[in-house]
């Protein structure tokens, strides 16, 4: 049996009181899984993932990473202790910092090796001739490439992606999904990513959960859940 | 979040300083409420209302002095085009570097019975020695002129940025109602920008009732003068303290002004379609007004004021660089230099922690903490004493007497009350530049607290930093009253010296620590220039 890898229970989350974001959200993600978030703009998606990431408390629920519990009502692990990798659509790469750098920022260890590291992951990525320059001398998507690396360097139990792809044109998008995804099942990583856009959740997930109001509406493969939408929302989603 | 640890460093240290800056003023205030010596019932009823009355006069004079000269040249270079305009639209803010008090110094020095102009007149014309052209300065009328004209940038300022991201459409649309040129400038012009305008005016009037160098040298009696001969004539600590407080009392009430007006400056048309005003070119004699309107504030604003410096320096046997000068101009820049890299540590720490723990209390404390600005110098000097000898009875009385008194740590902390808004707005925008989503990438990559701070943002904020540290050192080497005060004995910055050389009339002796001020005063109108320039989408000349 595969292990868990994220368990979410019963979350509830609201900026103020009327409202609520998340409302008894469940979710489990086994290790080397794809999962992706699919839902509206403000359906709650990103929020999600900031409570994943441990940006955010959730008003009430737990969340375990790697079947620890990382958010009790008695415990909080902060971000930075959670083994998280954190992809956003702006990449936000550390400016200053030259290509090389910004992948083993988050490395501990010998120089050397770390080096070594950053550089297979660049190599895979297909920016490793690129790795002595500044982020500013490097287009979207090999940015986007390097923010990848990034976060994957310090081996973390999962990587949060919001929107990835979303800043990227079509054919660039095409192909980085499908380079990410196959060096995700490469290097057996566990990941989740937020989208609204249906193509990027469908391509690189081997499981697709809907989100409405909330809460998960409808949770499967991309094939079945693209065949049988639960409601009439979701198959407008689809279309 | 809802983890909130009230023990963290990151809230305690902006707390603390909070404290530190917030006591001195306090204790001012609080000196309203205790008794009233025989000093304070005789200033209440001989002098007061001459402090009050020779106030409301200068407030007033400088406000018209002010408008006129900073809308209407604000005005000119943003909507025409004339000759000199690509020079003046920036010479303009050069009166910033000429601290109201030089400017007295020279206009005596040019305009008494005997100064330079009187002389130059006589020269020409042949006339007689008792013969006088240019009128007396020395009273509320010079002090108005003066200030006026060293303090107008603050309205041009704000004006101009205001009348830059006006839409185009909005006189547009009053040239097809019919109305002349004057008229869609105080029609349209003033009223759409009005908000902008009355915040900078109350940054004159504050600057203004501040002052204590000019209305001094002029010998006019306003408060300032009047706290000064209480505090040093009449040795009456309290009442000089009670005085202080009602002046801070009007402080406050401009800076609450100066914050609502500020919030309802909403600039340009509210719209996101903005279409550049295109500058008309002028020609033939409203070229040539155009062209004197502007130029004249520059001409006797900074242009005049040096021309006077220059002649009292070279006539001072070319011994600029002296000993005496030397020392000084030490003593200013590595005290301003100190003050500065304090308020620049100061502003990262506390934007820091506001970003990092995003707490609201911090938010507050932080917006407390930029008040400090509008505290005229003379009043924080009498907080600032106060707090160092309580400090001093507390600490070191039983063993050393007075360790803090009269030391430099007073002027120190002096200056960073009264400067770190400049180093706080400047760190801000550095801070708002670095994307929110940096920090929480940095997190998730085991990043945080004091390694954020350091790996990540200070490296992205080398050029913020040093822009506060030129706008705090210009702004401490001007610093007049509080320097006066809190210095220790014998110790001289160049405000001091000049301020002492003026005293005694020894004009020439002033003019190297004058050129000084000015010549540093520099360094924040060309960042000030360049920042207005890339404000918004450039103007078009038609």
């Amino acid at each position: 049996m595969k292990k868990n890898i994220l368990e979410l229970k019963d979350l509830y989350h609201s900026y103020n009181k009327d409202l609520d974001v998340l409302k008894s959200l469940n979710l489990n993600i086994v290790e080397n899984e794809i999962v992706s978030i699919l839902g509206r703009s403000g359906c709650g998606k990103t929020t999600l993932l900031r409570i994943i990431c441990g940006l955010e408390a959730p008003t009430k629920g737990t969340v375990y990473i790697d079947e620890k519990p990382v958010h009790t009502h008695l415990e909080f692990v902060p971000t930075e202790k959670r083994n998280v990798g954190l992809v956003v659509q702006e990449r936000a790469l550390f400016p200053h910092l030259s290509v090389i750098k910004n992948v083993t920022f988050g490395l501990k260890g010998s120089s050397k090796d770390n080096y070594e590291e950053a550089m297979n992951l660049l190599r895979l990525f297909k920016v490793d001739h690129y790795s002595n320059n500044y982020p500013h001398e490097i287009s979207s998507g090999e940015q986007q490439r390097v923010a990848l690396a990034r976060a994957m360097a310090p081996n973390p139990h999962i990587i949060l992606m919001d929107e990835p792809f979303g800043a990227l044109d079509r054919d660039l998008k095409v192909d980085l999904r499908e380079e990410a995804k196959k060096i995700f099942k490469k290097k057996n990583m566990t990941a989740i990513v937020v989208s609204h856009d249906f193509e990027d959740a469908l391509a690189m997930a081997d499981r697709v959960a809907i989100i409405e109001n909330g809460s998960i509406v409808q949770i499967g493969e991309p094939n079945k859940v693209l065949s049988n939408p639960v409601n009439d929302s979701i198959r407008k989603l689809l279309r | 979040m809802s983890y909130k640890n009230f023990f963290d460093p990151w809230i305690i240290l902006p707390t603390i300083l909070f404290a530190l800056f917030v006591v001195p003023v306090i204790w001012i205030i609080s000196s309203l409420f205790g008794e009233y010596s025989e000093n304070w019932i005789h200033i209440y009823n001989y002098t007061l209302s001459n402090y009050i009355i020779n106030t409301i006069f200068i407030v007033v004079g400088t406000s018209i002095g002010t408008l006129i000269i900073g809308v209407g040249s604000a005005w000119l270079v943003t909507t025409y085009t004339f000759f000199g305009k690509r020079f003046l639209e920036w010479a303009l803010l050069l009166p910033f570097a000429v601290p109201p008090y030089i400017l007295a110094y020279t206009f005596t020095g040019l305009f008494d019975s005997y100064g330079t102009a009187n002389n130059l007149i006589r020269d020409i014309f042949s006339l007689p020695h008792e013969f006088i052209f240019f009128p007396k300065l020395r009273n509320v009328y010079g002090a108005a002129i003066v200030f006026s004209f060293t303090l107008y940038p603050y309205v041009y300022l704000v004006s101009r940025m205001a009348f830059i991201n006006q839409s185009r459409s909005i006189l547009e649309v009053g040239r097809t109602l019919g109305f002349n040129k004057f008229q869609i400038f105080y029609k349209l012009g003033i009223p759409s920008v009005r908000p902008a305008i009355i915040a900078g005016l109350m940054l004159v009037l504050m600057e203004t009732i501040s002052d204590f160098g000019a209305v001094e040298h002029f010998s006019v009696n306003t408060f300032t003068t009047g706290i000064f001969s209480a505090w040093f004539g009449l040795y009456d600590f309290h009442t000089a303290k009670q005085l202080a407080a009602l002046l801070l009392m009007v402080v406050i009430t401009f800076l609450i002004l100066e914050k609502y007006s500020r919030r309802k400056n909403r600039y340009s048309s509210g719209s996101n379609v903005f279409s550049p005003i295109v500058a008309e070119k002028l020609t033939g004699s409203r070229n040539f007004f155009a062209s004197l309107f502007c130029f004249t504030p520059v001409f006797i604003g900074f242009i005049l004021p040096n021309i006077q410096l220059t002649y009292w320096a070279l006539n001072y046997k070319l011994e600029f660089f002296n000993e005496k000068f030397i020392s000084t101009a030490w003593n200013t820049f590595y005290l301003a230099i100190i003050a500065a890299i304090i308020c620049g540590v100061l502003a990262i720490i506390i934007n820091f922690s506001i970003r990092y723990k995003k707490n609201k209390i911090l938010n507050v404390l932080s917006s407390f903490l930029t008040v400090g600005y509008a505290v005229p110098g003379l009043i924080l000097a009498l907080g600032v004493s106060q707090l160092l000898v309580f400090m001093d009875n507390l600490l070191f009385r039983e063993y050393l007497d007075f360790v803090l008194t009269g030391s430099l740590i007073g002027l120190i902390l002096a200056f960073v009350i009264k400067s770190f808004a400049l180093a706080n707005t400047t760190i801000e925008s550095g801070f708002l530049r670095i994307n929110s989503r940096v920090d929480d990438v940095a997190r998730s990559l085991d990043t945080s607290g004091w390694k954020l701070l350091t790996q990540i943002h200070l490296p992205l904020l080398t050029t913020s930093f040093l822009t506060s540290m030129i706008l705090v050192v210009s702004e401490v080497i001007k610093e007049l009253p509080a320097s006066l005060i809190l210095r220790p004995f014998n110790f001289d910055t160049l405000a001091v010296s000049t301020y002492i050389y003026a005293a005694e009339e020894r004009m020439f002796d002033a003019a190297a620590p004058s050129i000084a001020i000015v010549a540093v005063g520099l360094l924040p109108i060309i960042i000030l220039s360049r920042l207005i320039r890339n404000s918004r989408p450039g103007t078009r000349i038609k």
